[in-house]
């Protein structure tokens, strides 16, 4: 505990300047002991470049950093973490090569070179154990899945035992039960001595861990207060809750009636710009654009799929829920042939693709929008929607150019940008339209709103809605219930490898059982 | 984790020491061809384990080795030429003329990244070499002769199986404790790295510190059997070059990386010595085809079949 209650952290007049580009403008950030402050705002606000400014990954071009009092502004990020401030990566950065264990160790002996084996091990166990990594202590960090590296972010952080915790994003992907843990799990770290900043998107975290929340946009500080207060003003609902996030725990269907949509002007001008996207309905077959009988499927040892039976009608959205690690992703790779399965068959527009490799499924019309983006980072926005539509001519290329164009303004405004130089929206957006370039027949979209903002991802769903309006077949795989069905006509539950709840997108929504799957909570 | 690392490295140890204990009883058995490719062996097993510390614990890839041999070889002439030192203490002194050298120039070199810390490396081994060419002190461009006559061959053997000793262990000690997750972290992320409070350039100045005092007494030793030394075989390139050709060809980043890649291409040498262009030829296209098939080296290539053989065996 500081002296003279002074503030444990003070950041004042912090700026960062890339060139023209201000990133941070005159932020001021003050943390007491025993406080978590959340920082929300739109992707691109500057949230991520505040925590490398504290955190000494980046140098700040202008103002000053106290911690308890001692000015660390000029210290390079090494020493900043020996004077105890703890960071995650928003995108994970384990030693990949390294055990889960002696990633932990990294932290232990580069601040304390000479604890003994005895008590460093007991307390990597113990740290292990908080951060549900136990099973995995001896795994290579390299076979550990998204969501468990970002746990083993937050468990590297915290073996520096550090006085300032900065957690960028460790929410995002989570679902409702795993979130409740994630709670647990931060407001267990804070005590009198410490200090944590959330940076997240996902506003359960913030309202139930922050008293305080700050908001940023364009890199200057929007409105800063008690949460509560933050949550309900007008101006953030603006620039970044949007509609869908103010009434977040009200789960209820948006209204996406066919007749009403199709009646607007917009729809049926949306459907004609859309028309060179989506290849035309096949209705003289009869078959289902997607029907899998019994797959199973898995790596190695592990079985992940066991017996999953799914149909899909042409122009239908069907939603595939589930906890991480239930499958969904891997139902989508044996789908589009990336992974061949085991035991089962799958058939595309009536014709058996088991065993087909991928490019041959891809050319049957089905596409695969990755989770993770999967942006080419050397080409720019329209090279990467043009690698997606090879083997068409170049007016018809053109033409699906501004077709996607069209479904995204931002994409034609950036089209000689690099791809991965956007905002992770943006990025979105670009994987999305990439997916789109094969004038697919069916789309798989695969966590398309992770580590997005509200008003981000409610873009993302009405541009899906438009699709389905348009005749598209979507599969939908989303850790985001809510919105994945309001879209859907059919949903999907996965639990540990088989459908466990399927039906009507509004009768699974209205199940109690689903609350169970998500939520965790006895009955 | 930490025991099995603990138990592998005494198990590491206890091998290292039988292996030396017995190589030491060699020049009784076999004859001065043996021993003087025994030497040459050592002195590169000596360079092969600094230059895999550098490259395969901590990311840098150096074509300075020729510069800390070099320098090695003059310091220990200047030490038992001027002063009369005894022979141990002058590898000591060489060693310590490595690692301040590489402490001097480090401020410089690492501010350079990936490949121009490469040529910063061989920039510095150029410079000095070029310096010992015009400054006539160092004897200039005939070099030096040693007053003394060099020891007798078995005792130089000793001398180098003491030197790749002191690398073995410096090594274990390195890649076996504790230090060995620092090193590792430095090399796969820098600035993760500098997140948990490592600083990476402490450590990676501690490889090269090493490394180079390392190359300084194996120089040292080197410069003591020739009797005589010369700017341009001292600093030759060839030096760097060899010990880089070794670690690539053994694995880099592996334990057993060194001596795998010291023994094979001294082997070769010898196999192909009546043929000397055939020799590089040869060992560029066995560098090639590694490079191609098995980017992890000989140890890496036979180590990755093994598990697939089990692999195969479980399944």
């Amino acid at each position: 505990m500081s002296l003279s209650g002074a503030p444990l952290l003070e950041a004042s007049g912090l700026v960062k300047r890339y060139g023209g580009l201000v990133a941070i403008d005159h932020v001021d950030l003050t943390l007491a002991s025993g406080t978590i402050t959340g920082v929300i705002g739109p992707n691109g606000a500057g949230k991520s470049t505040l925590i490398g400014l504290i955190g000494g990954a980046l140098a700040a071009s202008q103002g000053s950093i106290r911690l308890e009092g001692r000015d660390v502004s000029r210290l390079a990020a090494s020493e900043r973490a020996r004077a105890g401030i703890g960071r995650t990566y928003q995108i994970p950065r384990p030693f990949l090569d390294m055990s889960v264990e002696e990633n932990l160790e990294v932290a232990q002996y580069s601040i304390a070179p000479f604890q003994s084996a005895a008590s460093a091990r007991r307390e990597r166990e113990a740290l292990l154990e908080r951060t549900g990594l136990a099973d995995a202590a001896h795994l290579s960090a390299h076979a550990l899945p998204l969501l468990r590296r970002k746990r083993l972010e937050v468990a590297r952080a915290l073996a520096l035992k550090p006085k300032v915790v900065l957690l960028d994003e460790v929410g995002a992907g989570l679902v409702d039960s795993e979130i409740t843990e994630l709670i647990a799990l931060i407001k267990s770290i804070l005590d009198s001595k410490t200090a944590i900043v959330i940076v997240e998107h996902v506003i359960r975290v913030v309202r139930e861990c922050c008293a305080r929340s700050l908001v940023l946009n364009f890199g200057r500080m929007l409105v800063e207060g008690p949460t509560a207060d933050i949550l309900a003003n007008d101006e953030v609902a603006a620039v970044y809750l949007g509609t869908h996030g103010a009434r977040e725990k009200t789960p209820s269907r948006i209204p996406v009636s066919e007749e009403d949509l199709r009646a607007t002007s917009e729809g049926t001008d949306a459907q004609r710009h859309l028309a060179p996207l989506i290849a035309p309905q096949e209705t003289r077959s009869p078959a289902p654009a997607l029907e899998c009988r019994g797959v199973e499927a898995g790596y190695g040892q592990a079985r992940v799929l066991k017996g999953v039976d799914l149909v899909v009608k042409e122009g239908e959205a069907v939603a595939i829920l589930g906890a991480n690690g239930a499958g969904k992703t891997t139902f989508a790779r044996v789908i589009t042939g990336a992974l061949v399965p085991t035991a089962g068959s799958v058939h595309i527009g009536g014709r058996d693709v088991a065993g087909l490799p991928a490019h041959r499924i891809a050319g049957l019309g089905v596409t695969h929008c990755m989770e993770g983006r999967r942006i080419i980072p050397t080409l720019s926005v329209e090279e990467n929607l043009r690698v997606a539509a090879r083997g068409v001519d170049g007016s018809t290329a053109r033409e699906r150019l501004d077709a996607a164009y069209a479904l995204f303004p931002v994409l034609a405004e950036r089209r000689n940008s690099p791809g991965t130089s956007m905002s992770g929206g943006q990025q979105q957006m670009l994987a999305i339209a990439r997916a789109l370039m094969a004038r697919p027949r069916l789309v798989i979209f695969d966590e398309i709103s992770l580590g997005l903002a509200p008003v981000v991802m409610d873009k993302l769903y009405e541009t899906l809605a438009l699709l389905r309006q348009a005749g598209m077949t979507l599969v939908i795989i989303e850790q985001d219930v809510d919105r994945a069905l309001a879209l859907a006509d059919q949903a999907y539950v996965l639990e540990h490898g088989a459908f466990s709840l399927s039906g009507k997108a509004a009768d699974i929504a209205a199940d109690p059982r689903l609350r169970h799957i998500y939520i965790g909570a006895e009955e | 984790m930490t025991r099995s690392r603990n138990f592998a490295g005494y198990a590491e140890v206890a091998i290292i020491l039988i292996a030396f204990a017995l190589l030491w009883f060699a020049p009784l058995v076999v004859g001065d061809y043996w021993q003087q490719l025994g030497f040459r062996t050592l002195i590169y097993l000596t360079l092969a384990e600094g230059w895999n510390l550098m490259a395969g614990s901590a990311g840098l890839v150096s074509l300075g080795t020729s510069c800390f041999v070099g320098l090695g070889a003059y310091v220990a002439f200047g030490l038992l030429n001027g002063m009369g030192f005894p022979l141990p203490l002058t590898l000591g002194a060489s060693a310590a003329a490595g690692a301040a050298l590489a402490v001097l120039v480090s401020p410089a070199l690492f501010r350079l990244r990936g490949l121009y810390f490469t040529v910063g490396t061989l920039a510095l081994a150029e410079l000095l070499r070029l310096i010992m060419v015009n400054v006539s002190a160092f004897g200039g461009a005939s070099g030096i002769f040693l007053q003394n006559d060099p020891p007798a061959l078995p005792v130089l053997f000793h001398y180098a199986l003491g030197v790749a000793l002191v690398a073995s262990l410096a090594i274990t000690a390195c890649t076996r404790t504790r230090a060995s997750v620092i090193f590792r972290a430095v090399r796969d992320d820098e600035d993760a790295a500098a997140q948990m409070g490592v600083r990476p350039f402490r450590v990676k100045l501690a490889a090269f510190a090493i490394a180079s005092a390392l190359a300084g007494m194996a120089g040292a030793v080197q410069g003591v059997k020739l009797g005589a030394i010369e700017p341009y075989g001292m600093f030759g390139l060839q030096w760097s070059i060899d010990t880089l050709t070794m670690v690539i060809i053994g694995g880099v980043g592996l334990r057993l990386g060194p001596l795998v890649g010291a023994v094979f291409l001294i082997a070769l040498g010898e196999i192909l010595a009546d043929y000397p262009a055939a020799h590089i030829a040869i060992a560029g296209v066995i560098l090639i085809v590694l490079i191609r098939f098995a980017p992890r080296g000989a140890v890496g290539f036979f180590g990755s079949m093994e598990q697939a053989r089990r692999g195969r065996a479980a399944a």
